[in-house]
């Protein structure tokens, strides 16, 4: 048990360490997601010009979607460094 | 029409911006730290093992976090200075004067517990004579006998306690609320109250000038309240949009001037805050479940297309479309929690970038990277500027979105 808690204590940076991993990963993810929306929306509205204000409201409404998931992530990373 | 709209506010933040910047060099607080943190946390990682478990308990209770810094710590860490910033306070700290005064506004406590009844303090010192002690800007109440060993920090008035203290002197069964009125509720009266000003001038406007073309700040709002009506409610809400107007231009505005707010000196941000977004959240929860239409219940408990056994025999398909409801406001919540408070970190972390550089009277460090930082700075401010009008764009989007989506009735389908 003690040696656990010796281990636990020397590893603490660990957690530092994988909140940044977290931080990267939830960028990765949110970045190709974000990438991804805009090619189509890009691509749709160069199709079909007329039709750029609903593409780009529902291009908006899925962003934060996206962005929303990526946040958790985010938060997520804020608690492993924060709480001690 | 939309687009011009976010052009023109966009400009408008930029002003605010470089008045901005400037004041983020005041921040005086981290020039007297001279030891950088790795000492710190070799500590805390070689404390760790002593600890007992009820101390374990105490950290289990006030898992908010900065309980568990050292009390024997004299200098801040750059952390607990950027979450100085962000988290709610119970005095609204402007600035230290050179003198060794400062310039702030202090609230009272009103704190509530089943141990103490309610307890009403001009400030956190005086809590102690009533059985009770703040530590990090939380209200505990203190164990028989246990005020004598308190010792209160004379600028605070709070009291310095790690996990030990903590569990030694502190009655941790107690039940305890917090009624005080903090910087962020403060704050948020201060908002609603201008929103109040703003809102009335403009209404006035229109019944003072009917038929004639917007003037002054009527011709400001009348755009955005436009947008906030065609681009948002009448898409999604259809010919009940006019119901829902009120809650959707509220929100909207509240959550508008809140982030701009946050983003002006000396201001708390109070989007930033959990309890002010899940309040939003819980607010728009209500409002979708009790305009929900018949089919929307059909829809959650005897969801149609589905096999009978996966509804009555095992019930899984309710459970999961009652996740799906509360999900969805949960999702809300975090969305402008965590945009409005990484933005918030970005910022502090950049300008105290320079601090951590100029340590030790390295000023070569600090004011290399000074420029460095502001520039970075400013380029995430305008950032903010653009998150602060499209969160609350998308929070009353998806808003009117749910609603819409739960007053949806079958035959709306084709």
């Amino acid at each position: 048990m003690f040696l656990l808690q010796e281990a636990a204590a020397s590893f603490a940076g660990f957690g530092y360490m994988g909140a940044g991993i977290g931080a990267g990963l939830a960028t990765i993810g949110a970045g190709m997601g974000i990438g991804r929306l805009a090619a189509s929306s890009v691509e749709s509205i160069a199709r079909q010009p007329e039709a750029s204000g609903d593409i780009r409201g529902a291009m908006i409404l899925t962003a934060a979607f996206i962005e929303g998931v990526a946040l958790f992530g985010e938060v997520i990373c804020l608690l492993a460094v924060l709480i001690k | 029409m939309s687009l011009k709209n976010f052009l023109l506010l966009i400009t408008l933040s930029l002003a605010v911006t470089v008045g901005y910047a400037q004041h983020d060099g005041h921040d005086d607080k981290p020039t007297h730290q001279e030891e950088v943190t790795h000492d710190d946390h070799q500590q805390d990682g070689h404390e760790k093992p002593t600890h007992d478990g009820k101390s374990e308990e105490g950290q289990k209770a006030h898992p908010e976090g900065d309980e568990g810094n050292d009390a024997t710590e004299e200098d801040e860490k750059i952390s607990d200075i950027i979450i100085h910033h962000i988290i709610d306070n119970h005095n609204w700290h402007i600035t230290d004067l050179p003198g060794g005064g400062e310039i702030a506004l202090h609230f009272p406590w009103i704190v509530y517990s089943n141990k103490t009844g309610l307890v009403f303090t001009s400030d956190a010192e005086s809590l102690v004579e009533k059985g009770m002690v703040a530590v990090h800007e939380k209200p505990y109440v203190l164990k028989d006998g246990a005020a004598s060993h308190i010792h209160l920090d004379h600028h605070t008035g709070q009291a310095h306690m790690d996990k030990k203290q903590m569990a030694e002197y502190i009655d941790q069964d107690a039940f305890v609320i917090n009624l005080s009125i903090t910087k962020t509720v403060f704050q948020m009266l201060l908002i609603g109250f201008i929103l109040v000003l703003v809102m009335v001038s403009v209404a006035r406007a229109y019944t003072k000038r009917e038929g004639e073309a917007p003037k002054g700040l009527q011709s400001f709002m009348e755009p955005i309240i436009m947008f906030v009506r065609d681009e948002i409610a009448r898409p999604y809400l259809g010919e009940k949009a006019n119901r829902f107007l009120p809650y959707l231009l509220t929100l909207f505005f509240f959550i508008w001037f809140a982030n701009l707010f946050g983003l002006m000196p000396f201001n708390s941000n109070i989007a930033g805050n959990i309890s002010f977004t899940a309040a939003l959240a819980i607010l728009t929860f209500l409002i979708t479940q009790f305009n929900a239409s018949k089919d929307h219940w059909i829809h959650v408990f005897n969801t149609p297309g589905v096999p009978w056994w996966l509804k009555f025999g095992v019930p899984l398909m309710p459970i999961v479309e009652v996740i799906g409801l509360i999900s969805k406001p949960f999702a809300l919540a975090v969305r402008l929690f965590a945009n409005i408070t990484a933005g918030h970190f970005m910022v502090l972390g950049l300008i105290c970038l320079i601090f951590i550089l100029g340590q030790g009277g390295n000023y070569a460090g600090g004011f290399g990277i000074a420029p460095l930082s502001v520039g970075f700075t400013i380029i995430i401010f305008c950032l903010e500027m653009i998150v602060a009008i499209i969160q609350p764009f998308i929070f009353t989007l998806l808003t009117a979105v749910f609603v819409g989506m739960a007053m949806e009735t079958h035959d709306d389908h084709h």
